[in-house]
C-alpha cells in the first residue's frame, strides 16, 4: 500500500492460511490496513470512508496492490485511488470494469463494529449484504444490479422532468422504463428472497453457537417485497403517486430483509447485546453460504470485534469462526484458545522502507490475449 | 510561454474527443513545422465539412449540399426495408458489411432521460411518416446492446407494430473470429439464450 491514509508505504504478508494478528496502539494504523485490504477487493471502504479521505494527505493518489492466488493460479490486483479524478482498478494487469468483475475473483467477510448497523439500521444496509452475496454466488447477478441500478436512475430522472404532468408521451416512455425495471426486479427479487431463504437456516445456527447458551430464540429471516403480485402492475398502479412524488415508490430498492426473533422486530425489540450478536451471525451465515456454493472461502477481515463482546460471546466467536485465510486487529487481548498462525505488530510496518521492485504507479497494460478484439 | 496563436491552436485541439493536453500540444507543433499548403489543406477541410454537409432530409444521415444522402439518392436501395440507427456512425459500420441492401433512418440518440434525451429530442416523429408513406414492410432496429437502446428499441417497436409489418432485432453474440474461453460471460449468456436450430 503506498499513500493509503496514514500509510506511506507498507508490504503487508499474511499468512496464506491461517490467522494474522494486527497488533498496535489505537492509532497506529490498523483498520486502515485492513481497510486497504477490503478496498483491494470490493473497491469499497467497510468503515464507509470517501475516496479522498483515503489518499494520504499531500499525496495525489493511493496505490493497493495485493497478489492473491485462487484456485491455484496467481492474481494480481491493482487499485488506484485518485483525490481528485477517476479511481482505477486492474486486474492482472487488465482494467476492471465493474467492482462486480472482482467479487468474482476474491470474496471478503468484513465484521466490524459498524455492523451493528445492519440489525439497527435501515434497509439499504441489509440489502447490500444480500446483494453482495448474490453477486459472490451468481456470475450474473452483478449485471443485474448495475442494469436495475441503471433503470431507476432513468426513471427517477423521467419522472422529474415530467414534472407531474401525464402527457402520451411521458406514459409511452415510462411504460418502457417501467418494462424494463419489472423485468429486473422481478429476477433480483426472486434471486435475494432464494439467498434469504438459503441463509436463515445458517444465521440460526450461527447464532445459537454465538449466544453460547444464552437467549436461544428463534432467529427469522423474511425478505419482504415492497409490492404484491407482479411489479409491472404495481408499478402501474403506483403511477400516478410516483409522478407526483418524482420517485419510484415499488421495487427492489425499497425492499427489506426483515429480522427477528421468535416473531419480535431485531431492530427495536432486543438489547443491543443480541442486535451486535444477530449482525456477527448474519455475517458468518453469508460467509458460510459463498464457501460452500462457490468451493472458495471468502477472505476473513475482523475489525476489532472483541472490544464489543463481552468474554463469554468472543471465545464463542473463536470457536465457531470458519477455517480458512484471515486478518484479524485487535486492541485488547484475544481470548482463550484463539488459533494465531502469525503476529504481525503494526509498528514495525510502518517504518518499513519501500520495497524494491514495486513502483508506485499502476503496472503498464498487458497486451491482450489473441483472438479478444 | 506559448505565443498566442499557437496557445489558442493547443486549446481547440486539446477539445477534441481522445485528444489530451500532451497529444494536443504535439500536434500543434507539427502544424507549426509543416508546409502552409498541407496546413491550409487541413483548415479547408474542416470549413468544408461544416459548410457543405447537411443532415439528408430523408434519413438524417449526414449529405452534401442540402439534398438526400447517398443511400436515399441510390436508386437500386430497397425502399421495403429500413434500418433504424442511432447516429450516422452506426450507418458506415452497416454498410462495411454488405449485407443490407435497404434504407436507413437516424434517430440522433437514443432515449436517455439523465441526459435529457425523450422521444422529442429523437426523429421519431420522421421515422413513422416515413414508415406510413413510404410503403415499408420491415424496420430492423440495429441497436447497441445497452439499457438505453434496448428501452429505445422497446418504445420504438410499441409505436411501429399497429402499421402491421415486420419489426426486427439485431441478434447479439459472439464476435467472429473470437474465442469461446474469451468471450466474457455476459456475452456468452446472450448468446445461449439467442441460439438457433442448426439445420442439418
Amino acid at each position: 500500500m503506498v499513500d493509503f491514509r496514514s500509510l506511506r508505504s507498507v508490504c503487508l504478508e499474511p499468512d496464506p492460511a491461517g490467522t494474522t494478528v494486527l497488533t498496535g496502539a489505537n492509532g497506529t494504523g490498523k483498520t486502515t490496513l485492513l481497510e486497504a485490504v477490503g478496498y483491494a477487493a470490493t473497491l469499497r471502504s467497510f468503515r464507509g470512508g470517501t475516496r479522498e479521505a483515503m489518499v494520504r494527505a499531500g499525496a495525489d493518489r493511493a496505490l493497493v496492490r495485493a497478489t492473491l492466488e485462487r484456485e491455484g493460479r496467481p492474481a494480481l490486483i491493482e487499485a488506484e485511488l485518485v483525490a481528485n479524478g477517476r479511481s482505477r482498478a486492474q486486474l492482472n494487469r487488465q482494467p476492471v470494469r465493474s467492482r462486480h468483475q472482482l467479487a468474482r475473483v476474491v470474496a471478503v467477510t468484513v465484521f466490524s463494529p459498524v455492523d451493528l448497523a445492519l440489525v439497527q439500521g435501515g434497509p439499504s444496509g441489509r440489502r447490500e449484504l444480500l446483494d453482495e452475496a448474490l453477486v459472490a454466488v451468481d456470475p450474473t447477478a452483478g449485471e443485474l444490479l448495475d442494469r436495475v441500478d441503471r433503470v431507476l436512475r432513468q426513471r427517477a430522472a423521467l419522472l422529474r422532468q415530467a414534472g407531474g404532468r401525464v402527457g402520451p408521451d411521458v406514459l409511452h416512455t415510462l411504460e418502457v422504463w417501467d418494462d424494463r425495471l419489472a423485468a429486473g426486479g422481478e429476477t433480483l427479487a426472486t434471486g435475494r428472497q432464494g439467498l434469504a431463504g438459503r441463509l436463515g437456516p445458517l444465521v440460526g445456527e450461527a447464532y445459537r453457537a454465538l449466544a453460547a447458551g444464552r437467549d436461544l430464540e428463534g432467529v427469522t429471516l423474511a425478505y419482504q417485497r415492497s409490492w404484491e403480485g407482479p411489479l409491472l402492475d404495481a408499478l402501474r398502479a403506483a403511477r400516478r403517486d410516483d409522478l407526483r412524488r418524482a420517485v419510484t415508490t415499488v421495487g427492489p430498492h425499497r425492499d427489506d430483509l426483515v429480522l427477528g426473533f421468535d416473531g419480535r422486530d431485531a431492530r427495536t425489540q432486543a438489547s443491543q447485546g443480541q442486535q451486535r450478536c444477530l449482525a456477527l451471525s448474519l455475517r458468518l451465515a453469508v460467509h458460510r453460504l459463498v464457501a460452500a456454493e462457490t468451493g472458495t472461502a471468502p477472505l476473513l477481515l475482523l475489525d476489532d470485534v472483541f472490544s464489543e463482546l463481552d468474554p463469554d460471546r468472543s471465545r464463542a466467536l473463536v470457536c465457531s469462526l470458519p477455517p480458512g485465510q484471515a486478518l484479524l486487529t485487535t486492541a485488547v487481548p484475544l481470548p482463550e484458545g484463539m488459533e494465531v498462525a502469525r503476529v504481525v505488530p503494526v509498528a514495525s510496518l510502518t517504518t518499513a522502507p519501500a520495497t524494491a521492485g514495486h513502483d508506485e504507479r499502476l503496472s503498464a497494460p498487458a497486451p491482450r490475449p489473441e483472438g479478444v478484439p | 510561454m506559448y505565443t498566442a496563436p499557437l496557445r489558442a491552436l493547443i486549446d481547440e485541439l486539446g477539445r477534441l474527443p481522445g485528444v489530451g493536453p500532451k497529444s494536443a500540444q504535439r500536434m500543434a507543433f507539427h502544424l507549426l513545422r509543416v508546409p502552409t499548403e498541407d496546413a491550409l489543406r487541413l483548415a479547408d477541410a474542416i470549413v468544408a465539412v461544416k459548410e457543405r454537409t447537411t443532415l439528408c432530409t430523408r434519413c438524417f444521415n449526414v449529405a452534401e449540399g442540402g439534398g438526400m444522402c447517398a443511400v436515399c439518392s441510390d436508386e437500386r436501395r430497397d425502399v421495403t426495408v429500413t434500418c433504424v440507427v442511432e447516429d450516422p456512425r452506426d450507418i458506415v459500420a452497416v454498410e462495411r458489411t454488405g449485407q443490407f441492401k435497404g434504407r436507413y433512418h437516424v434517430l440522433q440518440g437514443a432515449l436517455n432521460p439523465l441526459e435529457g434525451v425523450g422521444p422529442e429530442q429523437l426523429r421519431v416523429k420522421e421515422l413513422l411518416q416515413r414508415v406510413d408513406e413510404e410503403g415499408t414492410e420491415e424496420v430492423i432496429l440495429c441497436t447497441n446492446p445497452n439499457l438505453e437502446w434496448e428501452a429505445t428499441a422497446m418504445y420504438l417497436a410499441k409505436l411501429l407494430t399497429p402499421f402491421g409489418f415486420r419489426v426486427t432485432k439485431l441478434a447479439s453474440g459472439l464476435p467472429v473470429g473470437g474465442d469461446l474461453e474469451y468471450a466474457d460471460e455476459l456475452t456468452l449468456g446472450r448468446a445461449l439464450e439467442g441460439r438457433r436450430e442448426l439445420d442439418a
